[in-house]
């Protein structure tokens, strides 16, 4: 393989991965923006979304989009509901709120290990074989993988610019004092958002659910990343989040290419570790602490 | 005291001593093994294999062993595959249970970890980890039922360079004990028949993307990629991967029996052509019987370690008779250590090793070289750690 080849193959490793990363993450500000908590169970709904898909797919014998449809509507409706009923006293109560999420994040990750047990558990391929464009091959699978996210996240753009339940949203999370004289109603708004926040994690899951196996602690490393992500781009900004995300995956790819693995791990979290001094609000963010 | 009472008390000891000879006594057999994550395919064949052997000897009344009867009880406990994890389930079987017979530890780590409690207490550990470390001169109680890519590798490897040309082959390992002593065998396994692991790759055990490393073991222009020393799930989800990216070379796996989660994780497609590292010869009817069996109780194929476990522990026992004994572990291990060509489901056993490890600790079962055939292994060579495939 030649050099072009070779990084040409990288650069589209990584956008791949680095697509993945941009759902679990704007999802994540979007939590944070809204009630400004942190949220730690945000992967263990990555891993319902995968979860939910795997149960759609195989024991219900539904196709492969409208699985993952569905799983997003779950989502939002058991995240709204978690919401509502557990964490609404921690509303804008950072630090406690991110205690709580902890805890959640421990109940699902025992349920779903209760009910499914601790084997990965493998769905079956959306699509077979590969395409080469270019020199550059990439699994078909990957392909409609990419293609979904991508459309998930331009109607995501549509819903938060143009209709009126986003623009409410994003009122909130610019300033919600001035949203609610206004009239947009913190009742509503809270729930959704943090149910459109970790369906947007769940889709991620429901996604990535036939290109990895599904299984009850596979929602660890994806809420790393999201949060190393958030950080580099800024708490509360969802064009940070979008930049940095596709920036990690990019980053992983080629560090992975030219170093050994743990070499590469490290570097990730080194520069994280600069980002964070030289940029402390983060590179787009008004970014709070 | 009055004579009431006494007598009431003098009843109630001999009531006692009544009573415990009437109820049956028990034998615990512990099992330190992985339940979950990507180890768990293993970990669960070991115990369930030391289940059946115990469900058979309580069915014919029990394990007789210097005139009694025992039932036999296994208990279980799942160590993670982490070494911390593996030390504090030892402590409980070894101090709170009082076991003197461990099923596992499944991984080379917790082992190494393990083997300082249980060597000291006397306890006789069965361990499925492939380091060489895990055996020797100066640890009397640790034996290995499942042959290691030590002994398997080099027949297999010399089998596949004179049979199917393989040259320069690439591998991914996990970066703990076993995928960095798995790497160190292999090597050398390829260098003495003239071929070479050009690529080794190095990753954390719960990676599931491998495109990253795939993509750039594949720039090296390797021929062959070879999967030992991965779990089977991480390796299905490798051979899935690097089929997507359009390697059209051949995928190996030296070692560790993982077929049938393999074809699951990958599909039959990817799969197809595969050259693996088989125990489980279809046409023995005492393995077949034994594989319909754990299917019948467990609904689910075992994993091909498991029927080294159920020989394992059926050799425990009758080296429990043969020493009279089922308490003190120094004499069965003496009659285990004793025991010569045992007629197990995978034919007849002998110990074996004592060249490179010190000692005769090691159980030397006939192995196969299979090609997977739309989802099923077919076998091409029969070996035994003696003398090599045919």
């Amino acid at each position: 393989m030649d050099w072009h080849l070779l990084m040409g193959q990288a650069t589209v490793n990584g956008l791949i991965v680095g697509l993945l990363y941009l759902l679990m993450a704007v999802g994540f500000t979007l939590v944070f923006g809204v009630m400004r908590m942190v949220n730690f169970a945000h992967g263990e709904f990555y891993m319902l979304g995968a979860f939910a898909a795997y149960f759609f797919t195989t024991r219900l014998g539904m196709a492969f989009l409208p699985a993952v449809a569905l799983s997003f509507v779950a989502a939002i409706v058991v995240g709204s509901l978690l919401e509502w009923c557990i964490l609404k006293p921690f509303r804008k109560d950072e630090l406690n709120g991110m205690i709580v999420t902890i805890g959640l994040a421990m109940i699902l990750q025992n349920v779903a290990l209760m009910s499914f047990g601790p084997d990965p558990v493998s769905m079956p391929s959306i699509a077979s074989g590969a395409t080469t464009l270019l020199g550059i091959t990439v699994a078909n699978s990957r392909v409609y993988v990419v293609g979904f996210a991508v459309v998930v996240l331009l109607l995501l753009y549509a819903f938060l610019r143009h209709s009126r339940g986003g623009r409410a949203l994003r009122a909130v999370v610019e300033d919600s004092e001035t949203a609610a004289v206004q009239g947009v109603r913190a009742r509503i708004y809270y729930p959704l958002g943090f149910g459109i926040g970790v369906g947007l994690a769940a889709i991620g899951g429901a996604l990535m659910a036939p290109l990895f196996s599904v299984s009850p602690f596979m929602g660890q490393t994806p809420l790393l990343k999201a949060f190393m992500v958030v950080i580099l781009g800024g708490l509360g900004s969802i064009p940070g989040a979008a930049i940095a995300g596709l920036s990690l995956g990019l980053l992983e790819s080629y560090s992975t290419l030219f170093l050994s693995t743990s070499t590469a791990d490290m570097l990730i979290f080194l520069l994280v570790m600069v980002g964070m001094l030289a940029f402390p609000r983060g590179l787009i963010g008004r970014g709070e602490a | 005291m009055n004579r009431m009472t006494r007598s009431a008390l003098g009843a109630m000891v001999l009531g006692a001593f009544t009573l415990h000879a009437a109820a049956q006594e028990t034998v615990k057999v512990g099992a330190l093994v992985t339940l979950s994550g990507p180890g768990a395919a293993w970990g669960q064949a070991m115990k369930n294999a030391a289940e059946l052997a115990a469900d058979k000897v309580n069915a014919a009344g029990g394990l007789e062993v210097g005139g009694r009867k025992y039932r036999v009880e296994i208990v279980a406990y799942d160590d993670k595959y982490q070494a911390g994890e593996a030390v504090t389930v030892a402590n409980r079987l070894v101090f709170e249970d009082k076991v003197k017979y461990i099923i596992g530890p499944t991984g080379s780590a917790p082992t190494l970890a393990v083997q300082p409690i249980t060597e000291k207490n006397q306890v006789i550990t069965s361990t499925l980890g492939f380091t060489n470390k895990a055996m020797g001169a100066e640890k009397p109680f640790s034996f290995r039922p499942v042959v290691t890519t030590y002994e398997f590798s080099e027949p297999q490897i010399s089998w596949m360079v004179r049979t199917l040309g393989v040259r320069k082959a690439g591998g991914l390992f996990p970066n703990d004990e076993s995928g960095q002593v798995i790497a160190r065998d292999l090597e050398a396994a390829y260098k003495k028949n003239g071929a070479e692991l050009a690529v080794k790759e190095f990753f954390e055990r719960d990676r599931v993307d491998f495109v990253p490393l795939i993509t750039r073991m594949l720039s090296r222009g390797i021929d062959t990629i070879e999967l030992d020393g991965n779990s089977p799930g991480t390796a299905g989800l490798i051979t899935k991967q690097a089929r997507e990216l359009g390697f059209k070379g051949r995928i190996v796996r030296t070692g560790g029996p993982a077929t049938a989660e393999l074809v699951t994780v990958a599909g039959k497609e990817a799969a197809e052509g595969m050259i693996v590292h088989a125990v489980i010869d279809p046409g023995l009817k005492t393995t077949v019987a034994y594989v319909d069996a754990y299917t019948a109780k467990y609904k689910n194929a075992p994993n091909g370690f498991s029927p080294s476990y159920y020989d394992f522990t059926n050799m425990l026992f009758e080296a429990m008779r043969r020493a009279g004994t089922v308490t003190d572990s120094s004499k069965v291990r003496i009659e285990l250590e004793k025991i010569a060509d045992f007629p197990g489901v995978l034919g007849k056993l002998n110990w074996t090793g004592k060249s490179n490890y010190g000692v005769d600790h090691q159980l030397a079962v006939p192995f196969y070289v299979a090609e997977i055939k739309n989802g099923v292994e077919v076998i091409r060579a029969r070996c035994t750690v003696v003398e090599g495939c045919n």
